[in-house]
């Protein structure tokens, strides 16, 4: 490597005492070239970078990636995916740096598998955030993560199975003998393959953009979303504010959710809710708008569970929540 | 004696062909472990991780290894193995049973997508639909699938009942039900039970869907040991001495493999004995032109038996996946005319061809049983299979007769292409003429990315693409209007075909009077050079991609002939050759004259080494890929807090009523990011295959 141009005698002419700095003074660019203009300024700390760009999508690959996605939808919502995250910086919100946390939970190195090993099992009451873990009512509508996959909801072809594993297959692989998995096995009784119901979804992001809404809703909505804007939703905060007051003052009627909202005057809920987002109320309220919103949400929780029902097939979720 | 010191930046890394050695790249470990944390979880994933780096092992060995407890093991390991990406082994009589991960079927998680919009496209909806909830659920026993779509169908056709009795109800956008309406008024893709029958039947026939049999799930080496030991026992029982019988006992392991590799062929060669559907689907089709109702043919397939376990077949995926990107390349070359030709004719080669690549064990003497009953197809047969709508004069240019060497054109190839020994020595001939036609190259490079495959050819876009096949000697300009001769279809065909022989990349070999057939292994070795050429392109800009393609040709050159032979100026030249090595595309190799090993009289020569050159190619792109993961999962970190919002059951199905617009927004634009990250790594998967699996 170093061999070949170590030799070649740029810096052997002349004696070192001081002919070193006559050779530079003669070679030097700006030494011989009277021309030259000399840049002083430092070299720039971000350089303009050309970024390479891909090319955008066309139209085949958006529907591959738009099935990949579904299908990864579809497997998470199925009964064999373990939803848990037992890394610590994943789930839980480090208070201190979140920066550093992030960078311990993807790039960090690890020497040997018992340091792999530690990344894991971090997410347990000890570690526990006290800053979020006080149940909130918003909580009910988050599905509880699966630790274990639920083999038992689901048929197997079990002769393809290697003989240790079918009594895990069969959901009697519990813990503690003494509960042989009761609830599991009522709950699979038929034990059908359950198909995901998400197959008629399109993709997340479709269903978020357009949202499933009748077109004249969607109207709605971008007048609404248009209308607030920057400095005016600011404005409109204080209005929204002064709105509220007057409200309660007046007590609950009928006529408030109209009052309000001016547009959907059959429920108070939807009401409520858009005024919530679309006017954005002052962050302190949020916590008790949870509170107080704790009535009117009571139907769409059932509602939501029986949601839930629905896509989990085993419906085993619903009973943890009463 | 350290006479040859070859100076190399990067360590080679092996390319090998059986599949074992390229999975030693931790990367691809990596990613492997990601991609079954994204779509199964982290439980299965941990374990996998586990299997790829120790081996073969056992539950108390894993649990020991992950520090989980074998519970959680069997049930991470349950996953894993209804998802195909296990191997295992129980040794009679013992307790326990080694498991293996399978890394192929681990890497296929990404086609996903690819196969089922492959499937789609050749089979429709309800088969991709069907497709669909086998990869998702599994090995799965066929009563169970047909049990599973009634219940579905059944759910359906009640909510389809209440929904006209009372519609206002249904179309509250309420969780997931918000977009069930939709769905209901288009119904079920699967119509009934016979449908789905006769959509297993035809991907059994297609060899989608495989059986599952008892030796599925062993891992090759064991399949190989245990092939070896029947044939020991029922042949050689004295054991195996001589030449000669040692290629007797090749033949027969070959044979033997064969066999147990046919076995997941059962359910297809059953389907074909009971009078191959796919003839009387035609016939009815035939007979039935009137009817739309396609209930007639359903009833015709025979019932499969419930008992039987299906799962999808990957490698046969993998054959139609190539296809698709040959006749992408192909569109690249000459044009869709001439691309669609070539996509019917490879649909017809490839019906019964269960892999891209041979296994090198089990195929060894196949080379012999291919003479016997090889992969042709006849010129008749395409033409039966093209669509009638397709214009097939387009594409083709016109060429005085007299400049038409008939017999060099016509010219029959009966035997595949000797096997060279350099790879050099293969580009010899094509680049030749490849060097003059850049600009060509490089428009089909642009075109590359947004040129969509479309089966029917419809006569707008394909008036464009004779420009394309400049190459050919067909090809003339303006002569086609003034010649009144018209050519019927077949000539019209034939013209196509022999457009695609006469190629530099040899699409199609005319290996009888009016027969064809496709060398693969060359013709994928010119597809992986193109991929290259593109990448040395994007990287080094043409200068580098010229110097590259003059050394390949030339072979190694020494530093001080390169400038002659590029016609460029020395420090230019030095530059981009400097630069090409840090990318790892060049290689220079120091000889000395004499024993002194003088510097500055050895000599320096540059080469480029095609295979390391692939080999970095795919190493990066795994590693890529295990990127865009690691982005995507700080992404999701940085977007907890809205994530965690859209996943409640509340919010679902009406985010825009109850997110606030920040929420919106920010949840928007990390689906958006979600989705580049996917579309790169789908791009990136193109690269490996044609890299490693086709």
């Amino acid at each position: 490597m170093s061999g070949r141009g170590g030799r070649g005698g740029r810096g052997r002419g002349g004696p070192m005492v001081n002919g070193r700095r006559a050779v530079a003074q003669n070679s030097v660019p700006w030494a011989t070239d009277t021309e030259i203009l000399l840049d002083g300024k430092p070299s720039e700390l971000f350089p303009p970078y050309d970024v390479p760009k891909p090319p955008p999508l066309t139209r085949k690959e958006d529907k591959v990636i738009s099935y990949f996605l579904l299908f990864r939808e579809q497997c998470q919502d199925g009964p064999l995916y373990t939803q848990a995250r037992s890394r610590l910086s994943q789930t839980t919100t480090s208070s201190t740096n979140p920066s550093a946390s992030t960078a311990t939970a993807t790039t960090s190195r690890a020497y040997g598998q018992d340091q792999i090993n530690q990344r894991y099992g971090q997410v347990s009451k000890a570690t526990v955030d006290a800053f979020t873990a006080v149940p909130t009512y918003s909580q009910r509508f988050t599905r509880a993560p699966r630790a274990l996959p639920d083999l038992a909801s689901r048929p197997f072809a079990k002769e393809f199975f290697p003989p240790e594993l079918h009594a895990t297959l069969d959901g009697e692989d519990e813990v503690a003998a003494s509960r042989p998995g009761k609830r599991r096995r009522l709950a699979g009784g038929g034990k059908t393959l359950g198909l995901s119901n998400i197959t008629s979804y399109k993709t997340a992001e479709e269903l978020f953009l357009y949202d499933g809404l009748l077109p004249d809703q969607q109207q709605q909505q971008q007048q609404q979303i248009g209308q607030p804007n920057g400095r005016k939703q600011e404005g409109e905060l204080d209005k929204a504010l002064q709105l509220m007051s007057t409200l309660e003052k007046r007590g609950e009627g009928e006529d408030d959710a109209g009052f309000l909202s001016g547009e959907d005057d059959e429920d108070w809920v939807r009401g409520g809710n858009g005024e919530d987002d679309e006017d954005g109320v002052a962050e302190e309220d949020d916590q008790y708008e949870d509170e107080s919103g704790d009535d009117y949400n009571a139907e769409a929780y059932f509602d939501g569970n029986q949601d839930d029902d629905d896509f989990d097939d085993g419906g085993d979720d619903g009973g943890d929540y009463f | 004696m350290m006479l040859v010191r070859a100076r190399k930046q990067n360590p080679p890394i092996s390319t090998g062909r059986n599949g074992l050695t390229q999975y030693q790249t931790k990367p691809l470990a990596e990613l492997c472990a990601l991609l079954i944390d994204e779509l199964h979880g982290e439980l299965p994933s941990r374990i996998f991780a586990m299997l790829l780096t120790k081996g073969r092992s056992t539950v108390p060995q894993l649990a020991q290894y992950t520090s989980m407890t074998p519970r959680q093991i069997r049930h991470g390991l349950a996953v894993l193995h209804q998802h195909n990406l296990l191997f295992y082994h129980v040794d009679a009589g013992s307790e326990f049973a080694f498991y293996e991960a399978n890394p192929e079927n681990a890497y296929n998680l990404i086609r996903t997508g690819k196969i089922l919009e492959m499937v789609e496209t050749s089979f429709g909806a309800p088969a991709k639909d069907v497709v669909q909830n086998l990869l998702l659920s599994g090995q799965t026993r066929i009563s169970d699938l047909v049990a599973a779509y009634k219940e579905k169908i059944e759910h359906a056709s009640k909510e389809a009942a209440t929904n006209g009795e009372d519609d206002d109800w249904t179309a509250e956008p309420n969780g997931i039900n918000g977009d069930a309406p939709s769905t209901n008024k288009a119904g079920p893709v699967v119509k009934s039970t016979a449908h789905l029958n006769s959509i297993i039947c035809r991907l059994v026939e297609a060899e989608l869907i495989e059986v599952v049999h008892s030796t599925t799930f062993e891992s090759p080496q064991d399949v190989q040991k245990i092939v070896e030991k029947e044939v020991m026992d029922k042949f050689f029982p004295a054991g195996v001495k001589g030449n000669k019988a040692k290629i007797e006992f090749q033949e027969k392991m070959a044979e033997g493999l064969r066999k147990m590799r046919a076995e997941s062929k059962s359910l297809k060669r059953k389907l074909e004995q009971q009078g191959s559907g796919i003839k009387r689907r035609k016939l009815m089709e035939n007979l039935s032109m009137a009817v739309t109702n396609g209930n007639h043919e359903e009833d015709l397939d025979p019932v499969l038996d419930p008992r039987q376990v299906i799962r999808i077949n990957y490698e046969k995926c993998l054959v139609d996946l190539r296809n698709r990107r040959l006749v992408q390349f192909a569109t690249d070359m000459y044009g869709e005319t001439t691309a669609y030709v070539y996509g019917v004719l490879l649909k017809l080669l490839t019906k019964d061809l269960p892999r891209c690549r041979q296994d090198p064990l089990a195929d060894t003497s196949d080379d012999k049983h291919d003479t016997e009953k090889p992969f042709i197809v006849t010129t008749d047969l395409i033409l039966d299979n093209l669509k009638t709508s397709v214009d097939l004069s387009l594409g083709i240019g016109k060429a005085e007769r007299r400049q038409i060497s008939r017999s060099a054109a016509e010219r029959i190839d009966p035997y595949p292409p000797a096997k060279r020994t350099f790879l050099e020595e293969a580009e010899v001939e094509g680049e030749a003429s490849a060097d003059e036609d850049e600009d060509d190259d490089e428009s089909s490079e642009e075109s590359e990315d947004d040129a969509d495959y479309k089966p029917v050819a419809n006569g707008d876009t394909n008036g464009v693409n004779g420009t394309n096949g400049t190459r050919v000697k067909f090809a003339g300009t303006g002569s086609a209007a003034k010649e009144p001769r018209r050519m019927d279809r077949p000539t019209q065909l034939r013209q196509h075909l022999l457009i695609l022989c006469e190629s530099a990349q040899r699409f199609v070999r005319h290996c009888g009077p009016d027969e064809w057939t496709v060398d693969f292994p060359p013709l994928m070795r010119a597809l992986r050079e193109t991929e290259l050429d593109t990448v040395i392109e994007r990287k080094c800009g043409r200068q580098g991609l010229r110097l590259a393609r003059i050394l390949r040709s030339k072979g190694k050159l020494e530093e001080k002939a390169l400038p002659n032979v590029a016609l460029m100026r020395k420090p230019e030249l030095q530059q981009k050759m400097l630069e090409m090595q840090s990318a790892g595309f060049v290689s220079v190799q120091e000889v000395p004259r004499d024993l002194k090993a003088d510097v500055k009289k050895s000599f320096f020569l540059w080469f480029c080494d095609v295979e390391r050159s692939l080999g970095h190619m795919l190493a990066n792109s795994y590693t890529t890929m295990v990127h865009c993961m690691q982005v995507l999962e700080a992404l999701r970190y940085r977007e907890r807090d809205v994530l965690e919002t859209t996943k409640r059951t509340d919010v679902r199905g009406r985010e825009k009523d109850t997110m606030r617009k920040e929420y919106y927004e920010r949840y928007s634009r990390y689906l958006e990011c979600e989705r580049k990250l996917f579309a790169q790594m789908m791009r990136l998967d193109d690269l490996v295959s044609v890299l490693r699996d086709f």
